[in-house]
């Protein structure tokens, strides 16, 4: 091999530098090699050690091969949004002027092959992915090599399709690399195995989005036939030569420590083994069946310390607000919290108090968790599983073993989606599976039953809020005040480590260790929309996980981010509050919040959804509106939420029947400017899936606990929406181009249907449900009250 | 030991007759299609069809499939061919319209209750040749051990698709 170094050269911040390549043996596979003394120094350099990809290359990022294709690769799994197989395909084809067929090719996830960590969340939400910015570099480079080879300016030259024209000749990107290694190097800043990963840094220029030709078509997702042919490999698929099943022996409640373990029966189950470290019990057999069976019967001999620790969910909301420590923690403001607004609320005509209740819920993936974990001899350690943050849980598991992330190696595949469980690093099995497996001495697989999954794993926050809104004479807001009232919402401790008395990272506390999001401080995530409001105060409280500090295991109720995590909390009492303000002001709802919004974009979702769902302009309740009678009363209810660069506002209209408390929604009608739509389809399927998990949510989903644990256990004990029960539902998309970016479209719907349905039950009946959720017993005590 | 017909084939099963088909089928057989949902009939992620109807393979054991025939989802292209009578090589390049539809639709979001989904469409595209929204629900919610749920919301999808698959299947899935 020879190389022949030419004189380096700036572009946009990257360094380029180009190396003749000479190899017998014909066309190279290649990417964009290595170069670059200064980012030795970078300090993104300490935290990329142990992956076998320099995020600063962009061949880590993106490969152009001869033959014309090209590969990318992003640390972001995918959990069903379809972002990283359309979305960014698209993405990365157009700032290269490429075809989309030619990226033939997505890696993502795996730790060994991904550069750049973070988790499966927030895919487009801050508008420029790290991926548009490595292929804007790209782009650059591939400009300047083929000005070279051209001998044209790099400002005569135009790109079709990958192929580059100038001054009368053409070479495409397959040529400009072939044989060749081309070396580019890119900014990155940010730690491999923290949450957000690492990022890529400068400004590349980015294409004209006037000049966009593949972003804002419907491309189709290619694991989609994949998955539905069924020649995926899933997760839940991945066997291993001498691989265990195992099934877990948990603890009888969420403080219990081991006693004693139970015997297994070896003439009925020959092959199986018990395994115990610490207070965690697994046993392994090599059929799955076998697994189950003696798991069962350890199980049931298995004898646990008792413990009563939790205030069970009747107390919940009593004990949140009487028992609860919400002075340790920092109380919060938002950026657009005003001084005064005391003087306001004392020159109000009319005063709105109400305070909001928002239950646990589960993330409910339709498979509980699952991994393969296979701890070789050598120390060295794969895990084969379906995970939001793949960097994260190397450093997790990592911890936990004593080890370095060298050593630790996580390889993604499909699962079942389960909504921001995982976007700190586990799930659930993945500890365990390498616990069971380090003992064992063989790769085990580990399957949580379902009750498990309800009752070992993380749940949605538990939250309520205190509202005031002050009106004038003309009904006009004049001071708002809301107090938002949260337990830590992120616990990233991998459960089994903790019960097996292994290294974990602190549990939330009221001073997080530097650079980590892990505690008790309860954000404002909300922004405030409604600018024409000149006082306003919006304030966070926090406080610790029920039962956590009390329980001998140090587990209690842990909490986790849940798919628009916190901002639900804080939306629904606000955008509810807002609605109950408007008919104390006497005024339609929709019209009330444009006149108290100032930007165009609020405003343009609030008319998009108003002419969608052929809303009547009058305030509520309905002239109608009864809270009586065995027959279905009728009612709308509109919300609205900016988030992750994305405006949303939904309605729902309703029937109930006071006399059972039964809602069915029958309309659902929702906005979405997200600015640039880059791929209509994807993104109407996702929209429509958050509105049936939405509207899920606030009809149905309630995890429940006693004073021991969780008490859901299955899809009976806790149900999520049916088909039968879903409305019609009407997705708009508001296209806008000249804002200039991406915001997140996969994540938010769900959170706009509650505030939305108990408006409208309201509007239906008069009466104000401040509580999720909107049960049938629940509906019809309020309805008899 | 127990005998099952597996999409078309005849299987032998080393297994103990009360394992449960669903991890006969996707750890003795490899056919991974049904997925481990709930090991409870609660949610449809494990279906197949047995002898033509719609079962849950997480609880039924093995020896209830003696000597029958079961389809999973490997199995749907097959079944589709044979009802149509294509030739062999036609057969391999062919998926059941309503695997076409669901691609077509762009249906499944993770996916993963996918399997027990297309597995219902199935069975009742069989029995239905054009069933209204109504038919579709009440399938999917009411017509089994309990409704197929999909945590992800992909219900509409699933309505669409199922009505392009009547579509395609009337058209003999051109």
């Amino acid at each position: 091999m020879a190389t022949l170094s030419e004189r380096p050269a700036k572009v946009f911040g990257a360094t380029l530098t180009r190396r003749q390549f000479v190899k017998a043996g014909g066309a190279l596979v290649v990417g964009f090699g290595l170069v670059g003394a200064d980012v030795w120094n970078h300090p993104a350099r300490a935290a990329v050690s142990g992956n076998s990809l320099d995020p600063t290359l962009p061949g880590s990022w993106i490969e152009i091969h001869p033959d014309n294709t090209i590969l990318i690769r992003t640390g972001k799994s995918d959990f069903g949004q379809s972002t990283t197989f359309t979305a960014y395909r698209q993405i990365v084809a157009e700032e290269l002027s490429a075809s989309f067929e030619a990226i033939t090719t997505v890696v993502s996830g795996d730790t060994d092959r991904t550069p750049d960590g973070s988790g499966a969340f927030d895919f487009l939400g801050r508008g420029t992915p790290n991926i548009r910015k490595a292929a804007a570099y790209v782009y650059q480079a591939l400009l300047d090599l083929a000005s070279r080879r051209l001998g044209v300016p790099k400002s005569e030259l135009s790109v079709k399709d990958g192929l580059i024209s100038g001054g009368g000749k053409k070479v495409s990107y397959g040529d400009l690399v072939k044989g060749q290694q081309l070396s580019l190097t890119i900014p990155v800043k940010g730690s491999l195995t923290s949450i957000m990963g690492l990022t890529v840094d400068g400004n590349p220029p980015m294409k004209p989005v006037s000049q966009y030709s593949v972003i804002g078509k419907s491309f189709r997702n290619s694991v989609t036939t994949s998955k539905v042919s069924a020649r995926e490999t899933w997760a839940t698929d991945v066997r291993l030569p001498g691989m265990l099943h195992a099934r877990m022996v948990h603890p009888k409640t969420l403080g219990s420590t081991l006693i004693s373990v139970g015997p297994v029966d070896k003439a009925q189950f020959p092959n199986a083994q018990v395994i115990v470290k610490g207070s965690l019990v697994g046993v392994v057999a090599p059929t799955e069946w076998e697994a189950i069976r003696a798991a069962e019967q350890v199980a049931s001999g298995t004898k646990w310390t008792d413990w009563k620790g939790l205030p069970g969910n009747a107390n919940l909301f009593q004990h949140l607000r009487a028992d609860a420590d919400w002075k340790s923690t920092p109380v919060m403001k938002s950026d657009k919290t005003t001084d005064e607004v005391e003087p306001a609320f004392a020159k109000a005509a009319k005063k709105l108090s109400a305070s909001y209740e928002f239950p646990f819920m589960k993330h409910a993936p339709i498979g509980p968790t699952m991994a393969v974990a296979d701890v070789h001899p050598d120390g060295m350690v794969h895990i084969y599983t379906h995970n939001q943050n793949p960097q994260a849980l190397r450093g997790e598991i990592a911890h936990m073993l004593g080890t370095t992330i060298d050593n630790v190696v996580v390889h993604i595949y499909p699962g079942a989606g389960h909504y921001g469980r995982s976007n700190g690093g586990n799930a659930g099995a993945e500890d365990e599976a390498v616990i069971l497996s380090q003992a064992a001495g063989h790769p085990v697989r580990v399957q949580w039953m379902r009750p498990e999954d309800f009752q070992w794993s993380t749940q949605s926050a538990a939250a309520f809020s205190d509202v005031e809104i002050g009106l004038d004479a003309n009904g006009r807001i004049i001071a708002y005040q809301i107090d938002h009232y949260m337990p830590a919402m992120q616990d990233d401790r991998p459960v089994g480590a903790i019960i097996a008395g292994l290294p974990t990272m602190a549990a939330p506390d009221v001073n997080p260790p530097p650079g980590s999001i892990i505690s008790t401080v309860n954000g404002l995530s909300d922004p405030w929309i409604y600018d024409g409001v000149a006082n306003l105060v919006e304030q966070g409280h926090g406080t610790f996980q029920i039962g956590q500090k009390a329980s001998p295991l140090a587990i209690g109720i842990r909490d986790h981010s849940m798919r628009t995590p916190g901002q639900f909390q804080q939306n629904y009492p606000r955008e509810l509050a807002i609605s109950e303000a408007a008919a104390l002001a006497g005024a339609d709802a929709i019209q009330f919040r444009i006149d108290h919004a100032k930007e165009d974009r609020v405003i343009g979702v609030l008319k998009a959804v108003r002419e969608a769902s052929a809303w009547d302009t009058r305030p509520s309740p309905h002239s109608n509106a009864s809270s009586t009678g065995s027959t279905p009363v009728r009612g709308r209810g509109v919300s609205v939420m900016l988030r992750s660069g994305t405006y949303w506002a939904c309605v729902c209209q309703i029937a109930v029947t006071p006399s059972t408390g039964v809602i069915a929604v029958e309309k659902y009608a929702i906005a979405v400017d997200p600015g640039i739509v880059i791929n209509p389809m994807q993104l109407k399927r996702q929209v429509e899936g958050g509105a049936v998990m939405g509207i899920s949510q606030a009809l149905l989903e309630e995890a429940t606990f006693d004073e021991s644990g969780i008490t859901s256990r299955d899809w009976l004990t806790y149900p999520i929406l049916k088909m039968n029960q879903i409305p019609e539902i009407k997705v708009v998309l508001l296209h806008r181009p000249e804002v200039g970016a991406y915001g997140g479209g996969s994540e938010a719907a769900n959170a706009l249907a509650a505030p939305a349905i108990a408006a409208a039950l309201f509007d239906a009946t008069g009466k104000n449900a401040r509580r999720l959720p909107l049960k049938p017993a629940y509906v019809q005590e309020l309805l008899r009250g | 030991m127990i005998s099952i017909i597996v999409n078309g084939s005849r299987r032998e099963i080393q297994a103990p007759e009360d394992t449960p088909l669903l991890y006969v089928l996707r750890n003795d057989l490899h056919l991974t299609g049904p997925q481990f949902g709930c090991g409870m009939m609660q949610c449809g992620a494990c279906s197949v069809l047995l002898e033509g109807k719609e079962i849950r393979s997480c609880l039924t054991p093995v020896s209830a499939a003696a000597n029958k025939e079961v389809t999973t989802l490997e199995g749907l292209p097959g079944r589709w061919a044979k009802q149509q009578g294509l030739s062999t090589a036609d057969a391999a390049k062919t998926l059941h319209p309503v695997q076409q539809a669901w691609i077509a639709e762009q249906t499944p979001l993770c996916g993963f209750c996918q399997n027990g989904m297309m597995i219902k469409a199935t069975e009742l595209l069989e029995r239905v040749e054009k069933p209204t929204i109504a038919q579709i629900k009440d399938a999917f919610t009411t017509s089994g051990p309990s409704a197929h749920l999909c945590r992800c919301g992909s219900y509409t999808a699933i309505i669409e698709a199922v009505q392009h698959a009547a579509t395609l299947m009337a058209k003999g899935g051109k």
